[in-house]
């Protein structure tokens, strides 16, 4: 289950995120996330995928169910990485673009500093449209935001 | 909107991994669980080759051992593209002059972004590229 300190994370905080898969051969893929929910209890995840890097994703996911999904907050850094197992995929919702423009907001408002004379637009167009949303079973939560902490497992804990 | 550039690292992407913005990097263990970091830095060596600074994600060091495949997704935000390299670990360098201009970049972004202290080059880890792929932002025709 993922805990409550990071579900608040994930919904209010975060503003970006890349999928990685693999196919039978072990070569990996990344696929651009443009917005992510949690299910209500708390188990799965499911990740919108950008509509440009759909390639791959599904036979990959078909063929082994490997999924690891990388969530950062731009320009903080506090970033965790969800593995798990391939649930099922569907066609995107009304509600899954509801999500996807909050967080388009929160990532243009944050790239702002970078590129104070860039037009409003472009910066919104960085979170992609997405094409497909992809529902994972989390079984494993990392920390990942760069330090000496960098790569300790959270979920599960070492005592279960 | 795609573009291939077979096996090369065109001249156009080079302001592109200079630009500061993080890169985002797919690796996967023998065992074949995939594994997703953010990396402050890609570094053009020419133009078949790339270097990674090894800083400290481990997983992705130890993987890229095991299973040299790699993916590496630059974005240039003005530009509206994603750059999308699949490459292949070759060898790891912890001196000689492309580490060491890689451990300057990385004390720059480490000062620029308030991570000074905490951002440390441990290697420049070399790769070969083996493809190229610009991704506009502009959703393809198809779509």
């Amino acid at each position: 289950m993922i805990p409550g300190r990071l579900v608040t994370f994930l919904e209010q905080h975060a503003n970006i995120a890349m999928a990685g898969t693999r196919n039978r051969d072990l070569v990996p893929y990344g696929h651009r996330v443009s917005g992510w929910r949690i299910s209500a209890d708390r188990r799965t995840v499911t990740a919108l995928i950008s509509e440009q890097f759909t390639d791959r994703l599904v036979e990959s996911l078909e063929d082994n169910g490997e999924l690891a999904l990388t969530v950062e907050e731009y320009p903080s850094h506090e970033t965790y990485q969800l593995k798990g197992r391939y649930l099922r995929h569907r066609p995107l919702e009304s509600e899954d673009l509801e999500v996807i423009e909050r967080i388009r907001g929160r990532f243009a408002k944050s790239l702002r500093p970078l590129y104070p004379d860039a037009p409003d637009d472009i910066l919104r167009a960085f979170t992609l449209t997405p094409r497909l949303a992809v529902e994972f079973e989390v079984r494993e939560i990392y920390l990942q935001t760069p330090g000496p902490g960098a790569g300790a497992r959270l979920v599960p804990t070492a005592d279960g | 909107m795609a573009e291939k550039f077979l096996t090369r690292l065109p001249a156009e992407i080079r302001p592109v991994l200079d630009n500061g913005v993080p890169a985002v990097m797919v690796t996967c263990s023998a065992d074949g669980i995939p594994n997703v970091t953010i990396i402050s830095q890609v570094h053009y060596v020419d133009d078949t080759h790339a270097a990674l600074s090894f800083q400290f994600f481990s997983k992705t060091i130890r993987n890229v051992r095991e299973n040299p495949k790699a993916y590496v997704m630059v974005s240039d935000v003005i530009g509206q593209a994603n750059w999308v390299l699949e490459l292949e670990f070759q060898r790891s360098e912890t001196d000689g002059p492309i580490f060491d201009a890689m451990d300057m970049q990385i004390e720059a972004i480490a000062s620029a972004t308030g991570m000074s202290g905490i951002f440390k080059l441990r290697a420049a880890d070399i790769y070969r590229v083996l493809s190229v792929e610009k991704l506009s932002h502009v959703a393809r025709a198809e779509a």
